[in-house]
């Protein structure tokens, strides 16, 4: 930043010297009468041509002739000597120019410029370490190392779920399908991929995501995002009867701590007609096994990153009840209770002490161990 | 911290054009000689500035640095190297930027290798380049900046276009602007010379280097454009009658005029007013170019992120630069003494014979271009003047300034014998009417007009080596004695000589192609042959492909001749650029000779096959040739010592140096 | 011949090949020129079949139908009316659905469109002039951003 205004201060110390500039050393008297010297040029132009022979000596003298009237007119026409300059207009002028340099030109780059915002070269963004990274920013650097090594299938488990997290269907798909015919399937993959076609179709489970929610669970009959996606299924077809039914079922399996069970209380809500949740950011326990395999620095800023970003969403939109309850439990699972209840509590504000809303999300919150903090 | 001083470089390069703009102009009105002598040091800071910027805006692009607004639109990380580089001027904003940093570089040249001009021309040229610059650097501050920022910064840029991600756009902007922006130092001169209120022939003599200049740059950028259409946009045409193109050819038609007007009023004193107004006009229609390409207010296929609204302002410029310097003109202009008066029957007569055609030829160019945007404010209808316009009206224009040319040369200055030049061109025309002939009875297809097309061509190049063979004294003299004067003429003889018989070439080239082209439009399904102009071209198959910001199916064709020797083979390929899903065709292109084989595929059919349009072209690479042997021509003429800046001054400093 | 009788010679000269030239331009226009319509302004322009015109519009989804060997048809649609338009020849990459387009050429007996070029254009975000504003007005297409 210092450097900067350093260099901004010898820029325009040279611009405003290339005005100065005539006023440091002496000035030539002005001089007329350069078309005389083209005509003398012209003359000893047909004098080469001449002799040459190009042209008859008749030719040459007839234009010669003409040439030398011109020039005599020419020397008639110079003006006689030049005007004297007024000095007091001259130094006005001098002064507000060299006052305009640095007056318009660093003015107007303070009006237009943005001097606090640094070079972003990608390379160095890139390179820098992990933990200063947005999350854009680590998963163009896992993007990076797999265009080199398009074989890490190890690589390609870690971002596929990372993909589907921040809403980039399409790559998901892609990343879901180089793992499995990397690493091999199981449920998680099979899983991951039938939520990736999921969303890419639009938050439909069509034919193709069924097929790969139904292999996940060959691979684990228990897997509850599959059993979670073939009851929502049969919702979409029509049957929420037997969704309902399942998801009940699904619930009881899973243990009290489980994030599906948040999920599976909004599904049920949501088949008897309250309105649907947004879809939104924020890592889910799956990511969070996912990231395992990453280095220790990559995963932790990874999720930190995604969590703060979560946070600061909810800050500008504090009526999303479902954002809430993802940070809560994405709070909860990173065991930051106290975080978590912090959360809770903004929640609760931001939504309204009273509303049903914040009853909702107490609910939730209660599911997950969490309470609002005793002061009130 | 490179990004922003690029863009404080920009702001004072800006306050510098201001003070560049006004006080050396002061000082000339004034008679003051330091603030006269402020103009060459500004210029010179300002051209140091805006590089610095432009570089800066380079740096970022090639850094893939997207918190620079301008690089995450048009470029992306993956993108090869060189059309990072490139992509800096593949848009509106960096493109402005490159325009205004070649009108500085003039300015700067201008100030440097001015010294001899006398001192009151000398700041008033610089100032009218200053008043330019600060009007574009005010445009580009006010609505285009380029130096934009974004915080947080994107981690992936849009990418470029991928129809601009080729050498073209290296060469063909470059170029065009050199030409286009050329032109601006003979309207600072015209300007400068009308606020004096006086012109001489030595005035002709200073701007027509520059002139020259301009014109060779701009007929390159033209050429490199026509051909980069011709093989990017896969359809094989070199020169649509698009207003784009228009925006091109009509500084390129009246720099020419004014490159001849020039030459008559510095040998003869005449011509002076119309070209000063030449000189006024030629730039104007250069503004004129930027404009309908910037804006996008007429539809061209060539036009690339076009913004209506940026329009408004260059229009604004343009009206006041055009619009003031026409009135200075018109108060000035009865000031300007009138020069010498000549026989109709003379090298001037021709050269105003010349003049009247390409201004003319130009006028009906810009009536053509903008009759549409006319119409459309008059009665709201919305209609398109295409290539049967421009091909009935400037074609007939061409035809007897073509035919006239070959005489030019020849012809004595001030009074000329019409039938001693008319004996002397009588090889000329044999040949030219034995061309016609031979390709009227002995090449198939070829109707009349494309005979006389020929033929016409032929006469342009017999008659440009007349030209020279009568300078040189042949056949009077021995063989000897006539090369040794050709190496004793005068460069600008020679440039004569290349610019005519260039013409011819791509005379030549332009009737080949539309007479004898053969086009066959066909689904193939591999190994399936072709038989074009006596080559079978046998469908090898699909290849799928992956290039570094691309997808592509390459389809391949072998070539053979009729005999079924091998002659290599040719590629053409439907690409995908993955960052913006946009579907690109390449067209595969061989040269045989003068000519080409052009292959273009389309979309695969059901039944296996790929849609397929071949093109034997005849001699189309003449018509880029030609425009090179233009430029050659141009590059003599301004290396003729005579006309070089200052060669008065060139000339003492020979005869300093010791014998 | 006097000077002045030279000097008038001259002058007539010009303004003739003037007046002659400009008179070329203004037969030019009137015959080589072509109109542009939207499809809705069909109706009103009253076009003979073989009359030459420009169509401009967006491509109508579902409408595109490849014929045999390079024939291709597809409908131009401003939203109010459609046209159909046959066309035998490689289409423009950026050729899509709800894209815009412009095809010349002129009307068959059974009104339709028979086109003998269709506008490529190079950028996926441009969009022909003519086209955007009539569909601006209609008020069907947005500018992006």
């Amino acid at each position: 930043m210092i450097v900067f205004w350093i260099v901004a201060a010898l820029m325009t110390a040279a611009a405003c010297l290339a005005v100065i500039l005539p006023f440091l050393r002496p000035q030539a008297s002005l001089e007329t009468g350069h078309d005389v010297e083209v005509y003398r040029d012209q003359l000893a132009e047909i004098d080469r041509d001449l002799a040459r022979r190009a042209i008859s000596p008749a030719e040459a003298d007839e234009a010669k002739a003409e040439i030398g009237r011109r020039i005599l007119r020419a020397a008639e026409n110079r003006p006689g000597g030049t005007e004297r300059a007024d000095s007091s207009l001259t130094r006005i002028a001098a002064t507000l120019a060299i006052l305009l340099v640095p007056v318009l030109g660093l003015g107007g780059y303070l009006y237009l410029g943005s001097p606090a915002i640094p070079d972003q070269a990608l390379a160095a963004r890139l390179d820098a370490n992990p933990s200063t990274n947005s999350v854009e920013e680590l998963i163009a650097r896992a993007e990076r190392h797999l265009v080199e090594n398009p074989q890490d299938g190890r690589g390609w488990d870690v971002l596929a779920p990372i993909y589907l997290r921040v809403g980039r269907a399409e790559d998901a798909v892609i990343a879901f399908r180089n793992t499995i015919s990397l690493n091999g399937p199981n449920a998680a993959r099979e899983a991951g991929l039938g939520d990736a076609l999921f969303q890419l179709a639009g938050n439909v489970v069509t034919a193709e995501s069924r097929e790969a929610f139904e292999r996940a669970l060959g691979l684990d009959g228990a897997n509850p995002k599959a059993r979670f996606f073939l009851a929502l299924a049969l919702a979409q077809q029509g049957d929420t009867e037997s969704a309902a039914g399942r998801w009940r079922a699904l619930f009881d399996d899973l243990p009290q701590d489980s994030p599906w069970r948040g999920t599976i209380v909004q599904a049920l809500e949501r088949v008897h007609g309250a309105p649907a949740p947004q879809p939104g950011s924020g890592p889910s326990a799956e990511e969070i096994e996912a990231a395992a395999d990453m280095t220790q620095e990559d995963r932790a800023a990874m999720i930190e990153g995604m969590v703060a970003q979560l946070a600061e969403r909810m800050r500008d939109n504090p009526d999303d009840v479902a954002g809430w309850q993802r940070l809560i439990r994405s709070y909860s699972v990173l065991g930051r209770a106290d975080d978590a209840r912090a959360a809770l509590q903004s929640g609760v504000e931001g939504l309204g002490a009273e509303s049903s809303a914040a009853q909702e999300l107490i609910g939730f919150a209660a599911g997950l161990g969490i309470a609002l903090p005793e002061s009130r | 911290m490179t990004v922003e001083i690029g863009h404080l470089a920009l702001v004072l390069a800006f306050a510098l054009a201001v003070v560049q703009a006004t006080v050396p102009m002061l000082g000339a009105r004034l008679g003051d000689a330091r603030l006269m002598a402020m103009a060459a040091p500004t210029a010179m800071a300002g051209f140091a500035l805006v590089t610095l910027s432009f570089c800066s805006l380079v740096a970022a692009y090639v850094t893939s640095d997207f918190s620079v607004a301008n690089v995450w639109q048009n470029s992306h990380s993956l993108k090869p190297m060189l059309y990072k580089v490139t992509g800096t001027w593949g848009n509106h904003e960096g493109s402005m930027l490159l325009w205004v940093l070649i009108l500085v570089l003039f300015g700067a040249l201008v100030a440097m290798f001015s010294s001899n001009l006398p001192a009151t021309l000398r700041a008033n040229v610089i100032a009218v380049q200053g008043w330019i610059g600060a009007a574009f650097l005010l445009f580009i501050l006010a609505t285009s900046n380029p130096f934009v920022r974004l915080d947080p910064a994107p981690i992936e840029g849009r990418d470029l276009n991928p129809i601009l991600q080729d050498i073209g756009l290296a060469v063909h902007p470059p170029l065009l602007y050199l030409g286009y922006v050329g032109f601006s130092i003979s309207f600072s001169f015209a300007v400068a010379a009308l606020i004096e209120g006086r012109i001489d022939a030595a005035w002709a003599r200073w701007v027509r280097p520059w002139v020259l200049a301009a014109w060779v740059f701009l007929t390159g950028g033209i050429a490199m454009g026509s051909y980069w259409a011709y093989y990017e946009l896969g359809w094989g045409g070199f020169w649509f009658w698009d207003p784009v193109e228009n925006a091109s050819f009509m500084p390129w038609l009246a720099g020419t005029a004014l490159l001849h007007s020039a030459l008559v009023m510095e040998r003869r004193s005449a011509l002076k007013i119309w070209t000063v107004l030449l000189a006024v006009l030629t730039f104007s229609l250069s503004l004129l170019g930027t404009f309908l390409v910037r804006s996008g207010v007429l539809t061209s296929v060539h036009a690339f992120a076009t913004d209506p609204a940026r329009g408004v302002f260059i229009l604004i410029i343009l009206g006041i630069f055009i619009g003031g310097a026409l009135t200075l003109f018109a108060l000035r202009a009865s000031e300007l003494k009138a020069g010498g008066i000549f026989q109709p029957i003379s090298r001037e007569g021709a050269l105003v014979l010349n003049n009247l055609f390409l201004s003319t030829a130009t006028a009906t160019v810009l009536i053509g271009t903008l009759y549409p945007l006319v119409i459309e404010a008059l009665t709201g209808d919305k209609i398109s003047v295409g290539a049967p316009f421009f091909n009935l009206t400037f074609g007939l224009l061409m035809v007897p300034l073509l035919v006239i040319v070959p005489f030019g040369p020849l012809l004595a200055w001030k009074r000329g014998d019409l039938s001693a030049v008319s004996q002397r061109l009588f090889a000329a025309l044999g040949i030219g009417l034995a061309i016609a002939l031979v390709s009227l009875v002995f090449i198939d297809r070829v109707s009349v007009f494309a005979a006389l097309g020929c033929g016409l061509a032929a006469w342009l190049i017999a008659g440009s080596v007349t030209d020279l063979a009568f300078k040189s004294g042949y056949p009077k003299v021995g063989a000897a004695v006539a090369i040794r004067r050709l190496m004793g003429l005068p460069g600008a003889a020679f440039g004569t000589v290349f610019a005519h018989a260039g013409l011819g070439v791509t005379l030549l080239g332009l009737v080949s192609v539309t007479a004898l082209e053969v086009e066959k439009f066909v689904t193939m399904k591999p190994g399936e042959t072709l038989d074009v102009a006596g080559l079978v071209l046998n469908f090898d198959g699909m290849m799928p492909l992956r290039g570094a910001n691309f997808v592509e199916d390459q389809a391949r064709f072998s070539i053979a001749g009729a005999d079924g020797k091998s002659l290599g083979e040719i590629v053409s390929a439907k690409r995908v650029y993955t960052a913006r899903r946009m579907p690109t065709t390449e067209a595969g292109i061989r040269t045989f000779g003068f000519s080409q084989l052009y292959v273009s595929v389309g979309d695969p059919t059901e039944d296996g096959g790929i849609v397929v349009r071949v093109w034997w072209k005849p001699n189309v690479t003449l018509i880029w040739l030609g425009a090179v042997v233009m430029m050659v021509g141009g590059v003599f003429s301004l290396a003729d010592r005579r006309l070089r800046i200052g060669a008065p001054a060139a000339r003492r400093r020979q005869s300093e140096r010791p014998a | 011949m006097t000077r002045k009788q030279k000097r008038l010679t001259v002058i007539v000269g010009g303004l003739a090949f003037l007046a002659a030239a400009a008179a070329l331009t203004f037969y030019a226009l009137g015959q080589r020129t072509s109109y542009f319509y939207m499809p809705a302004d069909l109706e009103a322009a009253n076009v003979a079949p073989g009359e030459r015109f420009r169509l401009g519009g967006l491509v109508a989804t579902g409408s595109i139908e490849r014929g045999q060997g390079l024939n291709v048809s597809f409908a131009v649609t401003d939203h109010e009316q459609t046209v159909s338009v046959r066309y035998s020849g490689i289409l423009p990459d950026l050729f899509r659905e709800e894209q815009g387009v412009v095809t010349e050429g002129a009307f068959d007996e059974n009104r339709v469109f028979v086109a003998d070029s269709v506008l490529a254009k190079h950028d996926e975000t441009y969009m022909p002039r003519e086209v955007a504003d009539a569909l601006k007005e209609k008020g069907v297409w947005q500018e992006e951003e």
